[in-house]
C-alpha cells in the first residue's frame, strides 16, 4: 500500500513536470530562416536588393577599389595624413616595405565582395525553387540582374588580385585560387546571359523610381569592357571564347543605337563638386551604371552611404563647396599638365589650391601634398560650412556622403566602340572630344595612342585609368606609374619614388590578405612580389 | 493528492497520541533548577549562545556570554546541549543541581555536511571532488565581489578578474580550460540556475561548494561541463539562538603600480631617433630635446587617488520551535581608481529574506529564498584595444596637453605634432558618460514533504528576474582630427528577463540490514526564460548635460540621427530528468551513482536530448578493522575515484538555423536621397546537426586527517576531456556568409590538486596554516576546420595586427603563436653571416639593430613556418596559502595567492603609428652596436613590431599577498551579555605581488575572446585597498 502511494506521488510529479513535446519547440520571431524564404516573387525581389546592398558595402571599410585604383595609377599619389600609416604609400609604390604592419589591408574588402558574392550566388542557386507562377519574364529579369551583379563583383576582385577563390554556388570549403580564365569564363557568361535575357528598356522608358536596376545596356557596356581587360592585360584574342572583338562591338553599338543614353552638354555638369547648381543629378542620360549610395549611414549596422570619398578629401580643411577630408589621392601635377587649358575637363576634375586660390594651410597635416586634389568624388560642405549630409541630418561627414560612384558613363561606351574598330570610330572619339573642349575643339585623327591619351584625360578619378594602363601590358603600365619627384610630407620637401620594378613584380595585382592566407592553411597563396 | 492527505492525518493523529503520552508521564516527576556552564573542550573557553534542551521536550534555554545556563528539569531527563561549530552532547541528569558541560568542537570537519547537486551530504561520504569554502571566509577578504574572495582557496579554481573596475566579472576556471566557447561553470543559487553571481554580498553566503569533477556535476547533466558554483546564501538553523550582526567596512583604494611612460625628452630623443634610423635628419636639435622638460604624464592624469570602497550589512537570524529564519540587509560601494566616482563606480543595495516553516509535525516544510538586489553603476570601457580608455593614455604623446589657456580639454586638431591624437582623459570623460542600473530578484518558494519517514518529496519554483536601465550622453566637443562629436546625443535602453525553474525531486533513504545505506532520488526539472530589450538614441538635446540625457530632451527630427529598436530575448527552454543512488556498506564501502537527461530548446529536434551518466566510489580505510591500530596518527583516510559525463549547450539559440537577415538590408534606387528599398540576405550558414558539446572526466583522490586531526591532506588527479566543442569557428571569408556552430575538437586537462591544512595551538595561541595548489596541462585535441585550427582575432594588438593566438592540436588552448628571436644584429656583418645552411642571406634587408628572427625550418625565409608557440596564457600552476591564527581576542589573517608557468602578451603601443609613446623599457634599446641584444632599434615604421615574436612576452608567473587583517575582539573586554562580538579589525587588500612582469597587474583575465587570456593591452589593474572595519554580533 505504501509503495503504491509512492508511486502514485511520483507519478504525478513526473507527468506535471513532462508537459507537453512542444515545451521544448521555440521559433525565431525577429527574422525568417531559409527554409520558409526564397519561395515568392516578393522573396526573390527582397533577396535580389540584398545583392544590389551587397555591392553598395564591398568599400565601406578597407580600401575601396575607386581609391586604390587612381593611387595604384599615374594619376594620384597615396597621400593621407602626415601622422597616418603608410599604407596608401604600400599601395602607391607596390612595396610591402613601406608599411610592414599593413598585411591585412583588403581584409575586410575580400570578405565583403565574398559575401556580396555569396549573395547573389544563393539566389542564382534558388531560382528554381521560387514560384515565378504567371511571370516568367521576371524571373529573366531578376536573374539577369543578379549574375550582372555577380559578374561585376567577380571583375572587380579578379582585376585587383588576379587569383582569387572561384564560387558560383555558396560553399564553405577551403578552396585554392582559380585560373583567371575561369574568372573570366563566369563573367562573360553571366553578363551574356543578362544582354540576351533582359528587355531593351530605353532610358527614358526607365520609370524614375527604378533607376539604378541593372539594364541591358549596363550588361552590354560592361561585356565590352571586360573583353578589353581581358584581352589586354593577358594578350588573349578573344574572351575565354564566349566573346568574340566582333561581339563586343556588337554589344557596344547596341547601346549606341538604341539604349537612349547619350553624353550630357556639359561635363561638369557630370560632378557635382565642379557644378554645384547646374550638376545633372544623379541617374542622368549618361550614367548607365552607377552604385548608388544615400545619406542613412549610421554606426549601428545601417550602411548606405559613400564611406569611402571622405578619404579624398582636402586635407581637414573645408572650402565651399569642397568638404574637408583625409587627403588621399594627391593628384600627380603631371596630370594637370596633362590638360590643354581649353580642356573643360580640367577644372572639372581637379582642384588647383593655386588656381582657384584657396587659402589652405595644413600643409603640414597633409603628405605627398602637391597643390591638386580629385574634384569628382570630394566631400561637400554648403555655402554655411555644414558637411551636404547634415542637411540631412546625419552628423558624421565621414560616412554620410551620399555622392553615388558613376561606373560605366556613356563617354566610355562611345570610347570603346571607337577602340574596337566601329565604323563611326572617328565620330565617337569626336563627340567625346567635342563635349571637352567646346569651341576650343581641334578634331584629332583616331587611333589606339590618341584613344588612350583621351581616356586617361575625360576618366581621370574614375578608377579606370589604372586597368587601362594594365591592359597595355605590365611593362608599359610600370613604365607610365614609375615616378621620381619630390612632395610635401607634412610641409616639408621629399622624395617621392615608384619604382618600375615593384610593379612588374607585383604583375600590378594586389596582397592577398595574410589572414585569409592562414585561415586557408596555405591554400590560399600570396600574390608575386608581396 | 487525496492519498496524500489521508497519510499525512494519520501521521498528525499518530504524533498527537505519542505527545500526550509524553506529557502525562512529565506531570508526575518532580521539576528543579539545574544551573551549568558550557565551556569548549579544546581551550575551555565558555561557549555563549549554546542551546540548552530537555529531551523529548519543547522550548529550552540559551547561555548566557559567559556559557551559563540554567533550566528545569529532573533526574533522568537528558539534556541536550548544542552550538553551531560544536559537537551536540547529551547529559543525563543525575542528584547534582550543577551541570558544567564540555563541547567537543566540530573541526573534524568530517561530520560536516557539504552541498551537493540536489541535495546535501555528510563531507565522510563524499566520492566526488568537491570544495566548500564557508560564508565567513570570504567575507573576511572584505571584497565586493565574492568570488574574489575565492581566490587563493580553491585548488583547481582558477580565479581571475577580467578587469579591475568594480563591478566587473571575475573569469572563473575549473580545472583548466575545457572549450574555445563559453568556459564559465553553472552558478546554482539555493538550486536556482544562473550565470553569475555578482550581485551577492559575501554577508549573504552561508557556503559556496564548488563541485570539480564529472561524478559530481553530473546531476546537473548539460549546465556543468565546466564545473558547477553552488552557492548556499545564510539561513537560520535549528537551535540556533536568535542574533543579530552588524558589518562594516570602509577603506581607500590606489593603484598599487603605474607604468611608466616616457616624459616629453625622452620621447622626444626616440621620436628624433626613429627619423634618423630611418635615413631623415633629426626632428629635434638636443637643446629642443632637453627644452621639452617633462610634459604631461598621462598615467597620473587617468588615475584618481583615494578612491572609497565600503560596504555595511546587517543581518538577523535565528529559530523558533517551528521557524528558522535568516534576513539581511547591505550595501556596498566601491570607487573606480580610474577616472574616479564619476566614470568608474559600482553600488549595490541588497536583502534577502530566507525562512522555512514546519507544519503538522514537520510532516511539511515550506521555505524561501529571495534576495533582491538593486546596483547602480557606470564605468569605462575597458575592453579591446578600440573600446578600452586607459589603453589611449599609454600611446599618448607627452607633447600632448591636457588644459587649454582656458582651462579646457585641450583641443590636439590643430597641432603640428600629430593632430590625430586626442588627449585621453578627455576622450575618457566624453565618451564614458553613462549611468547603468539593474535589479534582480532570485530565489524561490519549495515544499518539502516527509509523509513517512525518510521519504521526502520536494518541490520548488525558482526565479531569477532581471530588469536593467541604461543610459549615456555624448556632448559636443572637439579633441583632435578623428575624435570630435557635433551634435550632443542621448542613448537610453532598457531590458529584462525572467526564468522559472520548476523543480520536484523525491528521496528515499533505507536501510537493508543495518550495514548496508541506500539512498536513492529522482527529479525533474523543467526551466524557461524569456525577455526583451529596448533602446534607442537621437541627437539635437535640450539640456546638455547627463543628468537631462533622456530621449524625450532629444529634439533631432532626422532619420539619420535617430536609431531605435526593440526585440524580444530568444526564448531557451529546457526539460530534465535526474536520478541518484548512494549505497553505503557500514559507511565504509561508498557508490554513487547518477543519471541525467536533458532536452534543450538550443538544439534541432535531432539532436535535442543528451545523456549524462557517472559513477563514483569511495573507500574509508580507516573504518577497516585493520586500520584501528593507527588511530592517532592516521585518524581518517578515504580512496575515492569517479568517472562521468556532463555537457555542455552554451550556444545562442536558433544557432542550428541559417536566419535571413532583414534589417539594415537596403538599396536605394530612383532620385530621392535617402528613400531605401528593403532587402534580404541569408547571414550564416546553417547545421542542423549541432549537438550537445560533452566533457568526461575521470577523478581520483583521497582525503587524510592525521595526527589528531590536526593536519588534514587533500588530493586529486584528474584526466578530464571535454569533445565536441561548440564552436564558431572563424571560416574562411569565402564562404560569404558567418560562421554556423559546428561540433568539434576536444581539448585534454590533465592535472592534480593538493590541499593541506595544519591547525594546532601552542597554549592559548590558536593557528592554521593552509597550502593547496594544483598543476593542470591543457592540450588540445583534433580540430576539424580545413587546417586544424580556430584562429585568432586579428587587429588585438594594434590596428591591422595580425592574429596571434590560436587553439590548435597538440598545443594548449589559445596559445601565443608568432616568431622566435635570436637576439639584435649588432652589424652588417651579422646580417650578412646569417644564413640558411644553402647560403641564403636569411634577412636580406634588416639593418644593425634590427631583430632577429629564428629561422625554424631552416629554409632561409622568415616566414608564417617559422611561427610556433612562443608562450602559453595558461598556468601550469595555481596556488594559495592561508595563514591565520588568534590569541585572546586577537585575531589575524593573510591570504596569498598566485600562478606559475604562464605567458602574458603585453601590447600598449599602436604599432601602425609612428608616434605612440613608450614605456621607459624602450630606454634599454638597441642605439649602436653592443647596446642592447634584446629590445631592438627605434624606427618609424616599427618594422621589429609588426611581426608578432617573443619580443611581445612576458613571463606571467606571481605571487599576490591579496588579504592581510588584524582584529581584536572587543566584545572580550566588554563581558556584556547582550554583545557577543565586537571585531574591529584592519586590512590591506592586494598589499603586494611578488612578479616580474612589468605591467600595472599580472593578473589578466581579459582576452580578445572567451578562450584567449593573458593579453595586455592597457589592464584596469586591481586597487591596492587599505580599510578598517568592524564586526558586531548581539
Amino acid at each position: 500500500m505504501k509503495a503504491i502511494k509512492i508511486y502514485a506521488v511520483v507519478l504525478i510529479l513526473f507527468a506535471a513536470g513532462g508537459c507537453k513535446k512542444s515545451f521544448l519547440d521555440t521559433e525565431p520571431v525577429t527574422s525568417v530562416t531559409d527554409e520558409n524564404f526564397y519561395k515568392t516573387p516578393a522573396d526573390a525581389f527582397k533577396a535580389l536588393v540584398g545583392c544590389y546592398d551587397g555591392l553598395q558595402i564591398v568599400w565601406s571599410e578597407g580600401v575601396a577599389l575607386p581609391v586604390a585604383a587612381e593611387v595604384m595609377s599615374d594619376n594620384t599619389f597615396g597621400g593621407t595624413g602626415a601622422s597616418d600609416g603608410f599604407g596608401y604609400q604600400m599601395i602607391d609604390e607596390f612595396d610591402k616595405a613601406r608599411s610592414p604592419s599593413d598585411q591585412n589591408v583588403y581584409e575586410r574588402n575580400w570578405a565583403l565582395y565574398y559575401k556580396a558574392l555569396y549573395r547573389c550566388n544563393m539566389l542564382i542557386s534558388k531560382m528554381d525553387q521560387i514560384q515565378w507562377g504567371a511571370n516568367p519574364e521576371l524571373r529573366k529579369t531578376y536573374e539577369s540582374e543578379t549574375r550582372y551583379l555577380r559578374a561585376y563583383l567577380l571583375f572587380d576582385m579578379v582585376r585587383l588580385w588576379g587569383n582569387i577563390p572561384l564560387l558560383t554556388a555558396p560553399s564553405a570549403e577551403n578552396l585554392p585560387q582559380a585560373n583567371p580564365d575561369d574568372v573570366y569564363k563566369v563573367i562573360a557568361e553571366d553578363l551574356k546571359f543578362a544582354a540576351e535575357n533582359m528587355q531593351g528598356v530605353t532610358y527614358t522608358a526607365q520609370p524614375v523610381a527604378e533607376r539604378g536596376r541593372v539594364t541591358k545596356y549596363a550588361a552590354e557596356a560592361l561585356l565590352a569592357r571586360v573583353y578589353l581587360f581581358y584581352t589586354g592585360y593577358y594578350a588573349k584574342t578573344d574572351l575565354v571564347g564566349v566573346v568574340t572583338k566582333a561581339n563586343a562591338l556588337t554589344y557596344l553599338e547596341d547601346v549606341i543605337s538604341n539604349s537612349g543614353y547619350g553624353l550630357l552638354d556639359d561635363y561638369a555638369n557630370l560632378w557635382p563638386a565642379a557644378s554645384l547648381a547646374s550638376y545633372a543629378k544623379e541617374d542622368n542620360k549618361e550614367t548607365i551604371f552607377a552604385v548608388k549610395y544615400t545619406y542613412t549611414s549610421d554606426y549601428n549596422g545601417n550602411t548606405d552611404g559613400n564611406h569611402w570619398m571622405i578619404m579624398t578629401g582636402i586635407r581637414e580643411q573645408a572650402f565651399f563647396p569642397y568638404g574637408n577630408g583625409w587627403g588621399a589621392e594627391t593628384v600627380n601635377p603631371k596630370l594637370w599638365a596633362a590638360y590643354s587649358a581649353a580642356d573643360t575637363r580640367r577644372v572639372a576634375s581637379i582642384t588647383s589650391i593655386v588656381d582657384e586660390k584657396l587659402a589652405f594651410t595644413n600643409q603640414s597635416k597633409q603628405r605627398e601634398y602637391t597643390g591638386y586634389y580629385a574634384k569628382k568624388y570630394s566631400p561637400m560642405i554648403d555655402e554655411n560650412g555644414k558637411p551636404l549630409p547634415e542637411g540631412y541630418g546625419n552628423t558624421s561627414f565621414q560616412i554620410g556622403q551620399f555622392q553615388d560612384y558613376v561606373s560605366i558613363r556613356y563617354a566610355d561606351v562611345l570610347l570603346m566602340a571607337a577602340e574596337l574598330g566601329s565604323a563611326n570610330a572617328q565620330t565617337y572619339f569626336n563627340e567625346v572630344r567635342q563635349r571637352a573642349y567646346k569651341g576650343a575643339f581641334t578634331p584629332l585623327a583616331v587611333n589606339q595612342d590618341n584613344i588612350m591619351k583621351e581616356r586617361r584625360l575625360e576618366f581621370a578619378f574614375e578608377g579606370i585609368r589604372y586597368y587601362d594602363l594594365l591592359r597595355q601590358g605590365i611593362n608599359k603600365a610600370a613604365q607610365e606609374i614609375a615616378e621620381s619627384t619630390t612632395v610635401l610630407n607634412g610641409g616639408k620637401s621629399a622624395e617621392k619614388k615608384i619604382l618600375a620594378g615593384n610593379v612588374i613584380a607585383t604583375k600590378g595585382l594586389q596582397q592577398i590578405p595574410y589572414t585569409q592566407i592562414n585561415l586557408s592553411n596555405g591554400v590560399l597563396k600570396q600574390n608575386a612580389g608581396w | 493528492m487525496k492519498k496524500n492527505s489521508i497519510v499525512k492525518r494519520e501521521r498528525i493523529f499518530l504524533l498527537m497520541f505519542l505527545s500526550l503520552l509524553f506529557f502525562s508521564q512529565t506531570l508526575l516527576a518532580q521539576q528543579r533548577q539545574i544551573s551549568g556552564k558550557v565551556t569548549g573542550s579544546s581551550d575551555g573557553t565558555p561557549i555563549p549562545g549554546a542551546v540548552v534542551k530537555v529531551k523529548g521536550k519543547t522550548g529550552g534555554t540559551s547561555t548566557s556570554s559567559e556559557g551559563a545556563f540554567t533550566i528545569s528539569a529532573q533526574t533522568g531527563d537528558i539534556l541536550v546541549i548544542s552550538s553551531v561549530a560544536y559537537l551536540t552532547k547529551e547529559v543525563t541528569v543525575a542528584q547534582s543541581n550543577t551541570i558544567n558541560i564540555s563541547l567537543d568542537d566540530d573541526n573534524k570537519n568530517l561530520e560536516e555536511v557539504v552541498v551537493v547537486g540536489y541535495g546535501v551530504q555528510q563531507k565522510k561520504l563524499v566520492t566526488g571532488a568537491t570544495v566548500q569554502v564557508k560564508g565567513e571566509t570570504l567575507q573576511k577578504q572584505s571584497t565586493t565581489n565574492a568570488l574574489q574572495g575565492l581566490q587563493g582557496q580553491t585548488p583547481g579554481v582558477q580565479i581571475t578578474s577580467t578587469s579591475g573596475q568594480p563591478g566587473e566579472a571575475m573569469k572563473v576556471n575549473i580545472r583548466g580550460l575545457g572549450t574555445i566557447g563559453n568556459s564559465g561553470p553553472l552558478y546554482v543559487v539555493d538550486g536556482v540556475l544562473t550565470g553569475d553571481i555578482t550581485y551577492l554580498n559575501a554577508a549573504d553566503i552561508e557556503s559556496i561548494d564548488i563541485l570539480k569533477d564529472a561524478a559530481s556535476a553530473a546531476i546537473y547533466g548539460s549546465q556543468a561541463a565546466n564545473g558547477v558554483v553552488l552557492v548556499t546564501t545564510r539561513t537560520g538553523k535549528r537551535g540556533q539562538a536568535s542574533q543579530i550582526t552588524f558589518d562594516a567596512y570602509a577603506g581607500v583604494q590606489n593603484v598599487a603600480r603605474k607604468v611608466d611612460l616616457l616624459n616629453a625628452s625622452q620621447y622626444a630623443a626616440i621620436m628624433s631617433e626613429a627619423a634618423i634610423n630611418g635615413g631623415k635628419q633629426p626632428l629635434f636639435t638636443n637643446e629642443q630635446i632637453a627644452a621639452f622638460g617633462e610634459g604631461t604624464n598621462w598615467m597620473d592624469e587617468m588615475f584618481s587617488s583615494d578612491a572609497l570602497t565600503q560596504n555595511y550589512s546587517i543581518g538577523a537570524s535565528g529559530a523558533s520551535e517551528t521557524s528558522v529564519y535568516s534576513t539581511g540587509l547591505s550595501y556596498t560601494g566601491q570607487e573606480g581608481v580610474v577616472g574616479g566616482k564619476s566614470l568608474s563606480n559600482y553600488q549595490r543595495y541588497s536583502f534577502r529574506i530566507n525562512s522555512e516553516h514546519n507544519f503538522y509535525k514537520e510532516i511539511i516544510k515550506i521555505g524561501q529564498h529571495l534576495t533582491y538586489t538593486d546596483i547602480k553603476n557606470n564605468g569605462i570601457g575597458v575592453g579591446n584595444q578600440y573600446n578600452n580608455s586607459l589603453r589611449a593614455a599609454f600611446g599618448a604623446s607627452p607633447f600632448l596637453q591636457m588644459y587649454d589657456e582656458n582651462g579646457n580639454f585641450f583641443d590636439n586638431s590643430n597641432s603640428t605634432w600629430n593632430n590625430g591624437e586626442a588627449n585621453p582623459y578627455a576622450v575618457m570623460v566624453y565618451t564614458n558618460q553613462n549611468r547603468r542600473n539593474s535589479q534582480r530578484i532570485l530565489g524561490d518558494v519549495y515544499a518539502i514533504i516527509e509523509p513517512i519517514k525518510n521519504l521526502k518529496i520536494r518541490t520548488s519554483l525558482g526565479m531569477d528576474y532581471n530588469a536593467g536601465e541604461s543610459r549615456s550622453f555624448t556632448p559636443i566637443y572637439n579633441l583632435s582630427a578623428y575624435a570630435y562629436s557635433t551634435t550632443t546625443k542621448a542613448s537610453q535602453s532598457m531590458n529584462k528577463g525572467k526564468s522559472f525553474i520548476w523543480d520536484n525531486l523525491i528521496t528515499y533513504k533505507f536501510n537493508v540490514t543495518t550495514d548496508h545505506t541506500f539512498e536513492a532520488m529522482a527529479g525533474s526539472s523543467a526551466y524557461q526564460a524569456d525577455g526583451s530589450n529596448i533602446f534607442g538614441t537621437n541627437t539635437n538635446l535640450i539640456f546638455d548635460d547627463l543628468d537631462h540625457a533622456w530621449l524625450s530632451n532629444a529634439t533631432g527630427k532626422e532619420v539619420a540621427g535617430i536609431t531605435i529598436g526593440g526585440r524580444p530575448d530568444d526564448p531557451d527552454r529546457r526539460m530534465s530528468y535526474f536520478g541518484r543512488l548512494n549505497y553505503n556498506y557500514k559507511e565504509k564501502y561508498l557508490i554513487n551513482a547518477t543519471f541525467r537527461a536533458d532536452g534543450s530548446s538550443r538544439f534541432s529536434n535531432q539532436n535535442r536530448w543528451g545523456y549524462f551518466p557517472s559513477v563514483s566510489a569511495g573507500w574509508v580505510v580507516t573504518n577497516e578493522k585493520f586500520m584501528e591500530s593507527q588511530k592517532g596518527w592516521l585518524d581518517f583516510l578515504k580512496v575515492r575515484a569517479s568517472w562521468g559525463q556532463v555537457g555542455n549547450q552554451n550556444i545562442a539559440a536558433f544557432q542550428y538555423l541559417a536566419p535571413i537577415k532583414l534589417d539594415n538590408t537596403n538599396y536605394t534606387f530612383g532620385d530621392k536621397e535617402g528613400a531605401l528599398t528593403p532587402g534580404a540576405y541569408p547571414i550564416r550558414l546553417s547545421n542542423l546537426g549541432v549537438k550537445w558539446e560533452t566533457s568526461e572526466q575521470t577523478n581520483i583522490g583521497f582525503d587524510a586527517n592525521f595526527l589528531q586531526n590536526k593536519f588534514t591532506l587533500n588530493f586529486d588527479w584528474y584526466d578530464k576531456t571535454t569533445k565536441d566543442w561548440l564552436i564558431n569557428a572563424p571560416i574562411l571569408a569565402t564562404a560569404g556568409a558567418d560562421a554556423p556552430f559546428i561540433n568539434g575538437g576536444n581539448v585534454s586537462n590533465k592535472g592534480i590538486e593538493l590541499g593541506l591544512t595544519y591547525r594546532s595551538n601552542f597554549g592559548e595561541f590558536n593557528y592554521s596554516v593552509g597550502l593547496n595548489g594544483a598543476y593542470n596541462k591543457n592540450k588540445v585535441g583534433e580540430i576539424p576546420t580545413a587546417d586544424g585550427i580556430v584562429h585568432g582575432l586579428s587587429n588585438q594588438l594594434f590596428d591591422n595586427a595580425l592574429e596571434f593566438y590560436r587553439a590548435q592540436s597538440g598545443f594548449p588552448i589559445g596559445y601565443f603563436w608568432g616568431l622566435k628571436t635570436a637576439g639584435i644584429f649588432q652589424n652588417e656583418a651579422e646580417v650578412s653571416a646569417y644564413r640558411s645552411a644553402d647560403g641564403k642571406v636569411i634577412q636580406p634587408s634588416a639593418q644593425p639593430g634590427d631583430v632577429k628572427y629564428a629561422d625554424q625550418n631552416g629554409d632561409g625565409v622568415i616566414d608564417n613556418s617559422d611561427r610556433g608557440m612562443i608562450g602559453n596564457p595558461n598556468p601550469d600552476y595555481t596556488f594559495g596559502i592561508t595563514l591565520s591564527g588568534d590569541y585572546k581576542g586577537f585575531d589575524f589573517s593573510v591570504v596569498a595567492s598566485g600562478v606559475a608557468g604562464n605567458d602574458i602578451v603585453q601590447s600598449y603601443r599602436n604599432q601602425s603609428s609612428q608616434y605612440g609613446n613608450y614605456t621607459t623599457r624602450i630606454l634599454d634599446r638597441w642605439h649602436g652596436e653592443g647596446s642592447s641584444n634584446t629590445l631592438p632599434r627605434v624606427t618609424e615604421d616599427n618594422r621589429n613590431w609588426t611581426n608578432f615574436s617573443d619580443l611581445y612576452i612576458q613571463k606571467g608567473d606571481f605571487l599576490r599577498i591579496s588579504n592581510v587583517t588584524i582584529g581584536y575582539d572587543l566584545g572580550k573586554v566588554f563581558k556584556k551579555s547582550y554583545l557577543k562580538q565586537v571585531r574591529l579589525y584592519a586590512a590591506a587588500l592586494n598589499l603586494y605581488t611578488f612578479t616580474k612582469y612589468d605591467g600595472m597587474d599580472p593578473e589578466i583575465g581579459y582576452g580578445s575572446e572567451g578562450y584567449a587570456s593573458g593579453i595586455d593591452v592597457g589592464y584596469y589593474p586591481r586597487p591596492r585597498t587599505f580599510m578598517f572595519g568592524a564586526n558586531l554580533k548581539f
